[in-house]
């Protein structure tokens, strides 16, 4: 015992410091929220109602509700974002729970794959198809040559190709949401139901369905929501009677004034759209949170019989269909001048040597932009998430909120609400003017990402940890830079790898924004695609497909492969 | 040092965590805050931290007030209810941490840390982390962690409760003889009656917000305040009744097990509801009456514990009354089923009003 040592030791106060209110710090943030975010938004749904002249109007929204063309786009626009979303929880579904519940030959293997179509974005999965799928690719040429069609088989031109691409791409959003619900399901509530004679699909859909509703709204929301905002892989596939479409071509011509004001008019709509989805999905979570107390995970049941070979043949069909269109991309961008072929008869670097080495800007503005805006996501998305997950500083909710928003919002209403907010000079700068601009809306439209990778870290570090290092002495930043930080690192890390990773792939916003001298990868698949140049579109399809397979392995080593709950839209 | 709460009252939104506490903590005591979840003695405690402000009143330590003072300069050591150990330093550097902030020299950590985990008997652990030791040991690294300071004020949070029932009780009076040892005053925060018992120089029981007794453990058990400090700590027997009468401090109570009798334990009027209550070791059994109250009765259950013999009897009314018999030889001598009579001195029993809630 040494009770005389520390009974004589003196208390040491602290080191004196400077205290800083906290609002102090939430200051900056609610202004960028509000500059960035609240403002354009705002000026987007105030032009849909005033004229040129600045008078409140009815008038473009009567014109947009009485034009059966407008009429058909949004009906067009819901039917391909409700049959994708319908395609990717019932793909998503099957995946997480065989993944979950079974065991098969290759299980391990299969879910880390069933992740990699996110690395392929809609606008190269599309353009992949159409090599292999489209009136003059592979399967046509070779359909054509081996059985005489006169006229080639349309795969993709029209929504089905649409639903396809988006499918493939957007169903391990919905897989990983459900994974994450699924393991976390107890099993003694399953036990339970089944000593009452609850069994097989009844049970499932008594018992685990419904626990698991808050993973799979979210996940369906954003596919929804995602699917809903695209314009750039319909117009590949020349699918033009769409809303994003529509908004985008109305915004991109510069005669006629009338055009451009019902632009306005559908990126205001899509963005109250899309406000209105997030609520309703919103609803139906909040009536079905449950609480997770503790749990003991279900055990992995062996697939018998023939069963043991439907599991890896589901997985081997989805996954080789969403692989199809990198085969597709991978001919394009190797081969020379390939037409009239099944395959390319000659191979080449060519395209490559465009557009890495002769016209490097594509790549290296991607990058740039990339790196600025994970720059700007991780001060401002780490202050956010440590903000509603640490502080009750007014306002808080609405930060939450508008933090969700802004995943919601469809990327065209961002890029043409940017368009028309920051035309004109803010401070002495004209922000559209800027290539600031581009990282800026990257930053804010990947945010999210980063926000809520910090927040649910900061939730798993209990407060005591925190309230133990003030008691010794630790100034709020010490305690943040000694305890929370190491603590949550990762989850951060992987949360702005994610937002750097869907930064690589925004085709909407950036191409509404973009000026000469700053054009991104997709910008550069976007209008060499529809210039016809298709060998440079596909190198740079390939070059992002390996960008972004190279930033989901960071991920993976990051987390250790512990995904999910990362992309909802509800919650949080 | 002396700590004292002056008509302390804390609201969260419309709920009120405390209202209008006033405590004295003496110098060097062990003083326990006990009550049921929900009572405000977390927040009592928090108070005391300095992680929450009151909304009125003050808190003065040794007769300065600590208005909007900071934890670390309220020369406090914390003991979490979940350790709150960080996860990802070994234990040298969880007790050194504070230390090294102020910027001790290299040393001079050393010398103080290896005597903290001296004093808790952890030398050797330096190297390990939280997760490599056990509950019991993660614990006493919060205790060498929260005294390295050399606080003048010792807070705890439900220290123990995340421990088994042995760890628990030797831990217990670990903690007690450490802080004897150190004469350092400290704040204690329980839901556990047994556990403030047995550790502490004076107890403050709470509920709703409000003190409702200080006392040492004696006083609690035998004078208690009212109601709920009777039915909360140690063990009970509560007769609910109407007052047939009462004089010179004694009230007579028609219960449905019968007429009985004990001291006013508080202002009471004939006709109105109370509660009589008598501790389990107050009362005999036996097979015909005796003096004082008896009342008939059949034996329900009967439980043996060694040391002691406890019975449930069923008397009128539908009420069970345990009594205990001390030191029992051998097998019980009353069986289920039994009819007996339960007989208790009057002036073993309290008459309480009814407050509506026990």
């Amino acid at each position: 015992m040494r009770a005389e040592a520390v009974r004589e030791a003196v208390w040491v106060p602290p080191r004196p410091r400077v205290r800083v209110p906290g609002w102090v710090w939430a200051v900056p943030v609610y202004g960028f929220l509000l500059l960035f975010v609240v403002y354009p938004l705002v000026r987007l749904l105030g032009e849909a109602v005033t004229d040129d002249a600045g008078r409140v109007t009815g008038e473009f929204l009567a014109q947009f509700a009485t034009d059966p063309f407008y009429r058909k786009a949004l009906a067009n626009s819901l039917w391909v974002a409700g049959g994708t979303t319908v395609g990717c929880v019932v793909l998503g579904l099957v995946a997480a729970f065989l993944l979950v519940r079974y065991d098969f030959p290759g299980r391990e293997l299969w879910s880390y794959l069933t992740v990699l179509p996110i690395v392929m974005p809609p606008l190269v999965g599309i353009m992949g198809l159409v090599f292999v799928l489209g009136r003059a690719g592979t399967v046509n040429v070779l359909l054509m040559d081996l059985f005489g069609l006169a006229r080639p088989v349309n795969f993709l031109y029209g929504w089905h190709g649409v639903l396809l691409a988006m499918v493939l791409h957007y169903f391990p959003l919905v897989t990983l949401n459900v994974v994450d619900a699924l393991t976390k399901v107890d099993a003694s509530l399953e036990e339970a139901a089944e000593a009452m004679g609850s069994r097989g699909l009844r049970r499932v859909w008594d018992i685990t369905l419904p626990l698991l509703t808050p993973g799979l709204v979210s996940g369906a929301t954003l596919v929804f929501i995602l699917s809903f905002a695209d314009f750039a892989t319909p117009l590949v596939v020349g699918m033009q009677d769409l809303l994003a479409a529509q908004a985008y071509l109305n915004i991109v011509q510069f005669v006629d004034r009338r055009l451009f004001r019902m632009g306005l008019v559908v990126g205001a709509l899509m963005s109250v759209m899309a406000i209105g989805f997030l609520v309703v999905a919103r609803r139906a979570v909040a009536m079905r949170e449950y609480a997770v107390v503790s749990y003991r995970a279900v055990e992995r049941q062996p697939l018998r019989g023939w069963w043991r070979f439907v599991a890896p043949a589901f997985f081997a069909c989805a996954l080789g269909l969403a692989f199809l269109p990198h085969l597709g991309l991978l001919l394009a961008a190797f081969g020379k001048a390939w037409s009239l072929t099944p395959f390319p008869t000659r191979f080449t670097l060519e395209h490559f040597d465009q557009v890495l080495h002769l016209t490097p800007t594509y790549v290296v503005n991607s990058l740039r932009w990339g790196a600025v805006a994970v720059a700007l996501i991780l001060v401002l998305g780490v202050s956010i998430g440590w903000m509603l997950a640490r502080t009750s500083l007014p306002g808080r909710g609405l930060v939450d909120s508008l933090v969700t928003l802004v995943l919601a919002l469809p990327g065209t209403a961002v890029g043409i609400a940017y368009l028309r907010a920051f035309h004109t000079p803010l401070l002495g700068i004209t922000l559209t003017r800027s290539w600031f601009v581009m990282p800026l809306v990257l930053a804010v439209r990947r945010m999210p990402y980063t926000v809520r990778a910090t927040f649910a870290s900061l939730l798993t570090v209990h407060r005591a940890t925190e309230e133990a290092a003030a008691s010794v002495g630790a100034s709020p930043l010490r305690i943040f830079r000694d305890i929370s930080l190491p603590l949550i690192w990762r989850g951060v890390v992987a949360g702005a790898l994610f937002s750097l990773l869907f930064a690589l792939q925004e085709a909407a916003a950036t191409i509404l924004l973009v000026l000469p001298g700053w054009e991104t990868i997709t910008v550069g698949i976007f209008t060499f695609y529809t210039s016809g140049t298709f060998g440079q579109a596909a190198a740079l399809g390939v070059v992002l497909v390996v960008l972004s397979s190279a930033t989901l392995y960071a991920i993976y080593r990051v987390t250790g492969a512990r995904l999910g709950g990362l992309f909802g839209s509800g919650g949080g | 040092m002396r700590v004292r709460l002056e008509g302390v009252v804390k609201r969260y939104g419309a709920t009120v965590a405390l209202a209008g506490v006033s405590l004295e903590i003496r110098e060097g005591e062990l003083f326990t805050l006990l009550g049921p979840s929900g009572c405000g003695k977390t927040t009592t405690l928090r108070i005391l931290a300095g992680f929450v402000e009151p909304d009125e009143g003050e808190v003065y330590f040794d007769d300065v007030s600590v208005r909007g003072v900071p934890p670390a300069e309220r020369g406090v050591g914390i003991v979490f209810q979940n350790y709150a150990l960080w996860p990802h330093m070994t234990v040298f550097d969880n007790v050194a941490y504070g230390l090294r902030l102020r910027k001790l020299p290299p040393a001079e950590v050393r010398r103080r840390v290896r005597d903290a985990l001296e004093q808790v008997g952890l030398v050797g652990m330096e190297d390990r982390t939280p997760g490599q030791l056990s509950g019991g040991q993660q614990q006493r690294v919060a205790v060498a962690r929260a005294l390295v300071l050399n606080p003048r004020l010792l807070l705890l949070d439900e220290p123990l409760s995340n421990l088994d029932a042995k760890v628990r009780a030797r831990l217990r009076s670990e903690i007690r003889k450490l802080q004897q040892d150190l004469g350092i005053t400290t704040v204690y925060v329980t839901h556990d009656q047994e556990e403030a018992m047995v550790l502490s120089d004076r107890i403050a029981v709470m509920r709703d917000g409000r003190v409702t007794q200080v006392g040492s453990p004696a006083d609690l058990y035998e004078r208690p305040a009212d109601l709920f400090v009777a039915d909360f700590v140690g063990t009970n027997n509560l007769l609910p009744g109407t007052v047939a009468h009462v004089q010179d401090g004694w009230a007579e109570l028609q219960t449905p097990a019968g007429p009985m009798r004990g001291r006013a334990a508080g202002p009471l009027q004939p006709g109105q509801d109370a509660v009589l209550t008598v501790r389990p070791e107050a009362v005999q059994i036996s097979d015909g009456g005796a003096g004082g109250v008896s009342v008939p009765g059949k034996v329900a259950l009967a439980q043996y514990l060694g040391s002691l013999l406890r019975y449930e009897v069923e008397v009128g009314g539908g009420r069970v009354l345990l009594v205990d018999v001390s030191n029992p030889k051998g097998t019980p001598s009353y069986r289920p089923g039994q009819p007996v009579r339960v007989t208790f001195d009057p002036s073993a029993a309290l008459v309480f009003p009814e407050d509506g809630r026990a």
